[in-house]
């Protein structure tokens, strides 16, 4: 008698759990903390950020807070911060409980679209008017201006230039794809001597590598416009030759079993200790080579483009991977608030001095002196941003979760030689077209 | 007058609990129903009847994640009774003391969760398996993770990790309830240990088993923290278990009509399965 009534005292709410988790799985979101601590006093006017970069939460939280100090309109504004790609999974969930916040980081176009009934004109708003060229078109819906651009990013290959000079490389002299593959096999006959493992680092376990890489490739399909990939339809492969040959020659001198290299092995141990002469990768990871080697951004790091439209002309993609909308569901103090706080942020003295210092952002904004600007690899893309030497942020604007989904597996499919390439374009171009 | 102050006492202990069932669960099932008939993704939503159910059936991927997850769970839950129960076995022997630090220690990564055990062993998978074939040259330690089979098998390895210790505390409960006496009238007509085993303790432990079976079953079904930390799908979506591919066309697609239909045919599954085995398993229970 005595175990049957354990059990049953056991299995019921074991099945009660087993029926609401199961039923529920789709429907599960990461949960939030700290978002409603403000709410000092009656007045004060409440302004949630909504923040996908981690990495950036502090210094965005010390503006704040300066921000607040000098407000006239006893601002409060706050930052919310959920990153590590759920981001956006948790900023549907703020939306879908009606705890909206009032300003969001965004991930192009796609994501915009998703929110722009939410979202207001941005256009009126003093920092649209001193932003880049181009750069706005990332947060334009229908010839709307919905977004603030949040920064430029760029990336491309990033290499040791103390290695390159060892192996008795000039990395200026590389001016087209068959020089890059001279300087690979340089670099590779002298493995033992550099002290390398293998020439490149290149992360094939990380989902957003394979998406970044792919838009050396995709960018001159889409005619390098952020608005052209937008509206695509479909996605040829126009460019798939120059990927694949790449793709070969980075997986052939690339560290071992290249599937499972990801991000923190590639960067912060191979590439940072000199173990890598190579890796694709962008200037966010300027902070964490500076937290490891204080010197490595400064004297050793520098950029290659990648010759993906043709074997001579070699480009590196830059954009905004991040842009600010401001909801416009809120009270009108709040939206208003909400703009003043971008404004102050990007125009004033002490929120440039911010984000060129402590964020160590590339302004997306002209009259900044590329001097100011901290690293060189930072300097050279913001140089080239400028003078529109650079191809776009394409990938940001791909169907959703067609990377994750498509390109990541097949890409990595291929580099395991499970398929060929024509299997790999096929596959994705079908998935392209059906999920846009 | 007695009748009804009882009633009121039931009602009153009762419907607290019914009130956060409703809302919890079966609210959110309904919900997830009406969703799984609609194209929503996430802000508007359309009626659209069957469709996502149709369009499930031609999912190579879906079909693709609901086998994986099949076979896993098939494995995962005969491994991790057998070594539950051999673990079980083992600490119950009269050893002194040290039994209660091994049951300890085998319970120990069912305390650790599943995102950290995740790195853990990947970490273990990726730098010290391959320092390993390195230092030995056996090729059997080369490139775990990195393909199919290794990825199916590393899921396995840390599940059952996690889990055979919580199993095993099942099994000891279960084990320390037989009553000594009947172990002892065996001895004497003349069973030895292994006969004492097979049909003495193993027809009692039927409700440790019922118990047992549908915990592994239905957490195998389930899991998702380990399959993300471990591989996150890679290779290829090879190793994408049932409840991520749900998770990732909800919130990476935003196809939140589609992914619910998928949760409820997941859902009916694992019902249908969980229920039948506990069905199965319950006619074999034997009551003293």
């Amino acid at each position: 008698m005595k175990k049957s009534m354990l059990f049953s005292l056991l299995a019921v709410p074991l099945a009660l759990y087993g029926c609401g988790t199961g039923g529920n799985e789709g429907g599960q979101t990461p949960s939030e903390d700290g978002q409603n601590e403000g709410g000092t006093s009656g007045e004060a006017v409440t302004v949630d950020f909504f923040n996908q970069k981690p990495e950036i939460t502090a210094q965005l939280e010390e503006l704040a807070e300066m921000y607040n100090e000098q407000s006239e309109n006893n601002a409060d504004v706050m930052i919310t911060t959920v990153g590590s790609g759920e981001g956006s999974a948790a900023l549907q969930a703020r939306f879908s409980s009606g705890d909206e916040p009032a300003l969001m980081m965004l991930n192009g176009l796609p994501e915009i679209e998703r929110y722009s009934d939410s979202l207001v004109d941005v256009s009126e708003m003093e920092v649209a008017g001193t932003v880049i060229d181009g750069l706005l078109e990332g947060g334009t819906i229908n010839g709307t201006q919905l977004g603030i651009p949040l920064n430029i990013e760029g990336f491309g290959l990033m290499y040791n230039k103390e290695l390159f000079e060892q192996a008795g490389v000039d990395p200026d002299s590389i001016e087209s794809y068959d020089d890059f593959v001279d300087a690979v096999e340089t670099l590779d006959s002298q493995k033992e001597e550099l002290g390398i493992e293998e020439v490149f680092g290149f992360s094939g376990g990380e989902n957003y590598i394979a998406n970044q890489f792919s838009a050396n490739f995709t960018s001159p399909e889409f005619n390098h416009s952020i608005l052209d990939a937008y509206s695509a339809e479909e996605l040829t492969w126009e460019y798939g030759d120059q990927m694949q040959k790449y793709t070969d020659l980075i997986n052939e001198y690339n560290v071992q079993p290249i599937l499972t290299v990801d991000y923190s092995r590639s960067v912060e141990e191979l590439f940072v200790n000199d173990q890598v002469a190579m890796v694709h990768q962008g200037v966010w990871i300027v902070p964490t080579l500076n937290e490891i080697d204080p010197d490595f951004a400064q004297e050793k790091l520098g950029i290659l483009p990648v010759y993906g439209e043709s074997d001579t002309e070699g480009k590196i993609p830059a954009g905004s991977p991040w842009y600010i909308g401001v909801n416009g569901n809120l009270d009108e103090a709040v939206v208003a608030e909400a703009q003043n706080f971008i404004d102050w942020m990007y125009t004033s003295e002490e929120g440039q001095e911010m984000i060129l210092g402590d964020l160590a952002f590339i302004p997306a904004q002209e009259g900044y002196d590329p001097e100011d600007i901290s690293d060189p690899v930072s300097r050279q893309i913001y140089e080239a941003m400028l003078a529109g030497e650079t191809s776009a942020f394409v990938h940001n604007q791909y169907p959703s979760g067609w990377f994750q989904q498509e390109l990541y597996p097949e890409f990595q499919s291929y580099l395991n030689g499970e398929q060929s390439w024509e299997a790999f374009e096929e596959n994705t171009s079908q998935a392209f077209s059906e999920m846009r | 007058m007695k009748g009804k102050k009882k009633n009121l006492y039931y009602w009153a202990f009762v419907i607290p609990s019914l009130l956060v069932v409703f809302f919890v669960i079966v609210l959110p099932l309904i919900l997830g129903i009406g969703t799984s008939l609609t194209n929503s993704d996430g802000h508007n939503a359309v009626f659209i009847g069957l469709n996502n159910y149709i369009r499930l059936l031609s999912d190579d991927q879906f079909i693709y994640s609901l086998w994986f997850t099949i076979r896993f769970a098939f494995v995962a839950v005969i491994l991790i009774n057998v070594i539950g129960l051999g673990l079980a076995l083992l600490v119950t022997q009269k050893i002194g003391k040290v039994s209660l630090f091994f049951r300890t220690i085998f319970f120990m990564p069912n305390l650790i969760g599943g995102i950290i055990l995740g790195f853990i062993w990947q970490f273990i998978f990726v730098r010290a398996f391959a320092g390993i074939a390195e230092a030995t040259g056996l090729s059997f330690f080369n490139a775990w993770l990195a393909d199919t089979t290794t990825g199916f098998w590393g899921l396995v390895i840390v599940f059952l990790w996690q889990m055979s210790g919580y199993i095993m505390i099942i099994y000891i409960s279960f084990l320390a309830n037989i009553p000594g006496e009947l172990i002892e009238a065996g001895k004497i007509d003349g069973a030895n240990k292994w006969q004492a085993f097979w049909l003495i303790k193993f027809p009692m432990l039927a409700p440790a088993f019922t118990v047992s079976l549908f915990l592994t079953l239905a957490n195998a079904f389930k899991i998702y923290d380990l399959n993300l930390a471990l591989t996150n799908g890679a290779p290829f979506g090879s190793t994408e278990m049932i409840a991520m591919n749900i998770y990732n066309t909800a919130f990476f697609q935003y196809q939140q009509g589609y992914a619910q239909s998928k949760a409820v045919v997941f859902f009916l599954i694992v019902a249908v399965i969980s229920l039948t085995q506990v069905f199965i398993t319950r006619r074999k229970e034997v009551d003293l």
